[in-house]
């Protein structure tokens, strides 16, 4: 079943409060405009099967055992590999009792961190940015 | 052409090379705290389709929402909503940045709403 509003980029908004999507429109059921000033902006009155879609960033699915595959582009692959070093030398030097092998330890935990940190946070948009081509300049959309 | 990747297999094989003794489902759980911690910076879009509930203004998109088929959502960060149209099309709608329009109004109705628990 279609919707009763003929223009909702005209006719409705959203925004997202805490882990809510909040939708709002001033047309009532029968697609008119709602004529009471006050109360303009509100629910959408109808039930629409499919009425939304959503274009969002997801979480990559979490693995449960050896044979599954990572759910993430091949070049966020070595994060990973970055990361379970980081914790496990950060446990080894937590559980050594050797000065020397806690500072080794540390040292390349951190390093473990700061390869992690720059493929994900400092170089991770170029990583997974599938744009090619000339840059140019754009304002910010305020939409 | 076929892209290199590396399996979870693979993954654990690389780390037994420095730790051994590592246990596997332990290596499995820190890379699923690295799926969370590498899911928080967009990289995997998704597009989900909802219904939309009358006289709801509040669609839960948190850990526990789920899309029209019945899956998780699993959203981090919602970049784009379309709104079916009379004809059937998705269509985008603006999205608000000032949250605070004067002329919103939830109705009495409002069962999306959450309300503090007896815990």
């Amino acid at each position: 079943m279609a919707s009763s509003i003929t223009y909702p980029d005209d006719r409705a908004r959203w925004f997202i409060e805490g882990d809510k999507l909040c939708i709002v429109t001033n047309v009532d059921s029968s697609g008119n405009t709602r004529t009471t000033a006050r109360k303009q902006w509100k629910a959408i009155s109808e039930a629409v099967t499919d009425g939304l879609l959503l274009h969002y960033y997801g979480e990559p699915n979490n693995v449960i055992s050896i044979n599954d595959e990572l759910d993430l582009d091949n070049t966020m692959h070595l994060a990973i590999v970055d990361y379970v070093k980081k914790c496990l030398y950060m446990d080894k030097a937590g559980n050594a009792s050797d000065p020397n092998l806690i500072a080794v330890s540390m040292q390349l935990s951190n390093a473990h961190k700061l390869k992690f940190d720059e493929s994900i946070k400092r170089y991770g948009m170029r990583k997974r940015d599938k744009t090619g081509g000339s840059r140019v300049l754009k304002s910010v959309s305020l939409m | 052409m076929s892209v290199h990747k590396i399996s979870v297999k693979q993954l654990v094989s690389r780390v037994h090379q420095v730790f051994p003794g590592a246990p596997e489902n332990y290596v499995l759980n820190l890379v699923n705290d690295a799926l969370v911690e590498i899911g928080m910076h967009s990289t995997k879009p998704v597009q989900a389709k909802m219904s939309t509930v009358a006289d709801q203004m509040w669609y839960k998109i948190g850990d526990e929402a789920k899309d029209s088929s019945g899956n998780n959502l699993e959203a981090n960060k919602v970049y784009r909503v379309d709104l079916m149209d009379s004809d059937g099309d998705y269509i985008q709608i603006p999205r608000l940045i000032d949250k605070n329009i004067l002329l919103m109004d939830a109705d009495s109705s409002e069962s999306a709403l959450t309300t503090p628990d007896d815990r």
